[in-house]
């Protein structure tokens, strides 16, 4: 079997929904953001594979370098984030956080 | 890119590649179950209630391992996490830092960029120790408005 | 693989000298915050003031060489990542003159410099910081920059949002932020990737010719479009992606409010602006041919009444005022993305204009909600009744702010409201007209409410009827911005003729 284009875009496409998934059916904030990593990496897998077969330089690659170094960066706001909100409310669930009006 | 031999010419330099790799895995799973296989055949077979249980510097072991940890570790992880990273842009720079240095013009540039990158994440290394969050217990000390905050947080919960 | 380098020279410092002194002030004002131990809090607000008004001094001298060069087509700096014209020109003043008002107006407000708050020196030099990555996102001319200028805005507000971290409803705003923004950046991320697959460019224009080439699926690109847009949609808080927008406002500290619901919502514009006018090739038949293809047009323009629609109805019923200026700042989402339906110069020439007013008038109401949440400790309706007579001067240049964003003439809402009007009707989507002026009519409502309380509602017996002592550096930042907020309803003109001419410098 010769591993080509498809197979990796199937791959993306299979963690991105598995993302997407997590992030609609967590309640847990660091679980959302499990989910967020997943999604941000399926479009890591994308970049380098079109990158590989599509356009046929560097760029795709570069890319997804930023995208992982902007995934940790954001992993440690939302981290620092949730601490926070843990320390205030004594939970780290997103959807029992209701102190403002609706 | 010399194919192997035993596998036929007509693979194509990936899966060649691939099966080194194969190779390499099942020698290594052979290996592991024949050192372990062979000792099991020789060694005497004596069990007893002491060597079951868990080694833990020679106590038994106290209460399960599913415990939560002191959320400081969060924090040593952020902090870890920051300054680890960094790593994916220093390694592309110093693979092609040999190459682009002599270009005339182009050196200095290769060279003073990462510097200035290295340079503001030292300051960021530098603002968390002088904030004193690098230490493990925080000297509440030295921050009289920690009290005060406290105060501000029951105010604020009780604001509508 | 061919190794194309986009290595960039000195000399391309020269054009991003107000990002580049943006960036030093946001060092300088963190170490100097930590030189002095948090105490002399006037170390990083006089190191933020001074840079930012440097910034803008240079930011002002580029457009002005450009504008007498007859020409700003711009420069394209780090290899090609980002370019400097006329647009960004436009945007780096407006987002330095947002910047500057806020900080200046935070130094007086209890929410960032009451006694028991701590780190107040961040908040100046994030700012600052903000200011720079706001920029960047007006300039950016490639899918990575785009990207890294999104999230930099992004992470910096997230932190901003959660400034008061002791306080209950700050943090819960700043989760709420983080989380909504993570999840629409990867998403757009997505439909980025396979833009890039499909389109096998990273650059803007590389994206472009990709696209009138014609080899592009419409489906598919339709399907790219709605991602991207979801990210973007996200930034500037347009329906269904507005979720977090009133919340976040009403829990951050209300200067923060005040700089999101102008900066990175212009921001937002800036970056939708030059990534589709670019790639859409709008302007040219192919251009036209693509939009139709995937029915652009509907899109947005469904997008924007629903927006417009939403923010008014939902503000209809609020009771805190800060929370309204939410829902306000929605709607105005909504008349902005009229200019965008149609992916016009003219069209894009009043949003440009259309934000410069917004800036004015939203900043105005939102400063006035912080000089009155200092004294009171409350943005709630029923407590601003009688207000406007304790403090007249200031009461007045609310009726001002809030006049102007009703849209009524002889204010600065009038005349954008009218030049996006304008632009709609000249392409005979009348609907979207009459539906954008019915949705004014409504807002007159809630924003006549917040006036009513303040001037005409009697209050009840025994309520505190003494003078409002205001700083006078309040009144001076107000002034700042309602003598504009009226000037420019009069004297339009000039600052119209900038915006087009933003419009006409953007370079590919």
């Amino acid at each position: 079997m010769n591993v080509g284009l498809p197979h990796f875009l199937t791959v993306s496409a299979i963690l991105f929904s598995l993302g997407l998934f997590g992030v609609m059916s967590r309640r847990n904030a660091v679980g959302i953001l499990m989910g967020v990593e997943l999604m941000l990496n399926a479009a890591n897998i994308n970049f380098v594979a079109f990158s590989r077969y599509v356009e046929h330089s560097i760029n795709g690659q570069m890319m997804a370098a930023f995208v992982i170094v902007l995934a940790a960066a954001e992993a440690a706001v939302a981290l620092a984030i949730v601490l926070a909100m843990y320390r205030n409310f004594g939970t780290v669930h997103a959807d029992s956080v209701q102190s403002l009006k609706r | 890119m010399t194919a192997m031999p035993f596998l036929g010419t007509a693979t194509s330099a990936l899966t060649g590649h691939y099966a080194t790799v194969l190779i390499f895995v099942l020698v290594g799973f052979v290996f592991a179950g024949l050192a372990l296989g062979v000792a099991k055949l020789i060694r005497p077979s004596n069990p007893s209630p002491a060597k079951m249980t868990t080694y833990e510097c020679g106590e038994l072991p106290i209460g399960s391992s599913w415990i939560r940890f002191n959320v400081r570790f969060y924090l040593i992880a952020l902090f870890f996490i920051v300054f680890d990273v960094e790593v994916i842009f220093l390694y592309p720079w110093a693979v092609m830092f040999r190459t682009l240095y002599p270009i005339a013009g182009l050196g200095a540039i290769v060279f003073w960029e990462m510097i200035i990158f290295l340079g503001i994440l030292t300051l960021g290394l530098a603002y968390v120790w002088a904030k004193g969050d690098l230490d493990w217990v925080k000297k509440l000390t030295e921050r009289p408005e920690n009290g005060a905050a406290t105060a501000a947080l029951e105010e604020e919960a009780s604001a509508p | 693989m061919e190794l194309n380098l986009n290595i960039p020279s000195w000399s391309d410092l020269r054009f991003w000298l107000p990002e580049a002194i943006l960036c030093i002030t946001f060092l300088v004002a963190l170490l100097g915050d930590l030189v002095v131990r948090g105490r002399r809090t006037w170390v990083p607000f006089a190191v933020s003031v001074a840079g930012l008004i440097t910034a803008g001094a240079y930011a002002v001298a580029a457009m002005n060489h450009g504008l007498d060069a007859g020409q700003f087509q711009g420069h394209t700096i780090m290899g090609s990542l980002m370019i400097v014209d006329g647009m960004a020109g436009f945007f780096r003043l407006l987002f330095i003159f947002a910047s500057l008002v806020t900080v200046l107006f935070a130094w007086t407000s209890e929410e960032i410099m009451g006694k028991r708050r701590e780190n107040k020196g961040e908040f100046y030099a994030l700012t600052v910081l903000l200011t720079a990555a706001m920029m960047v996102m007006a300039e950016a001319r490639d899918l990575l920059m785009l990207f890294l200028s999104m999230e930099a805005v992004g992470l910096i507000s997230y932190v901003m949002a959660g400034y008061m971290r002791t306080s209950l409803r700050s943090s819960e705003a700043s989760l709420k932020y983080v989380l909504f923004g993570a999840v629409s950046s990867a998403i757009m991320l997505y439909g980025m990737s396979l833009l890039y697959g499909m389109t096998g460019a990273m650059e803007f224009d590389g994206i472009r010719n990709a696209l009138i080439s014609g080899t592009v699926d419409p489906f598919a690109l339709l399907v790219v479009v709605v991602l991207i847009l979801a990210g973007m949609s996200y930034k500037i808080a347009a329906v269904p992606f507005h979720y977090w927008c009133p919340d976040v406002y009403e829990g951050a500290p209300t200067p923060v409010s005040a700089i999101f619901s102008v900066g990175p919502k212009a921001a937002g514009f800036a970056l939708m602006i030059r990534f589709f006018y670019t790639t859409f090739a709008a302007g040219t038949d192919a251009g036209t041919q693509l939009v139709q293809d995937i029915n652009w047009p509907l899109l947005v323009a469904v997008m924007s009444v629903a927006t417009m629609t939403y923010g008014n109805l939902v503000a209809l019923r609020q009771t805190n005022v800060k929370r309204m200026l939410a829902y306000s700042s929605i709607a105005h989402v909504g008349y902005l993305l009229m200019g965008f339906v149609l992916l016009s110069s003219a069209g894009l020439a009043s949003i440009l204009f259309y934000l410069l007013v917004y800036t004015l008038m939203n900043l105005g109401a939102f400063f006035y909600v912080v000089a009155i949440n200092n004294h009171l400790k409350s943005e709630e309706l029923s407590d601003y009744v009688g207000i406007g007579f304790r403090a007249p001067w200031a009461g007045a240049m609310m009726v001002i702010f809030l006049a102007s964003l009703t849209g009524v003439p002889p204010f600065a809402g009038f005349v954008g409201k009218f030049y996006l009007f304008t632009a709609v009707l000249d392409k005979q989507w009348f609907w979207l007209a009459i539906v954008a002026a019915l949705n004014s009519v409504v807002s007159l409502y809630y924003y006549f409410k917040v006036v009513r309380a303040m001037f005409l509602s009697t209050p009840a017996e025994g309520t505190d009827m003494s003078p409002l002592k205001l700083h006078w550096l309040q009144y001076v930042v107000l002034a700042m911005l309602a003598i504009p907020t009226l000037a420019l309803g009069l004297f339009f003109e000039e600052f119209k003729g900038l915006a087009d001419m933003a419009i006409g410098m953007m370079g590919g």
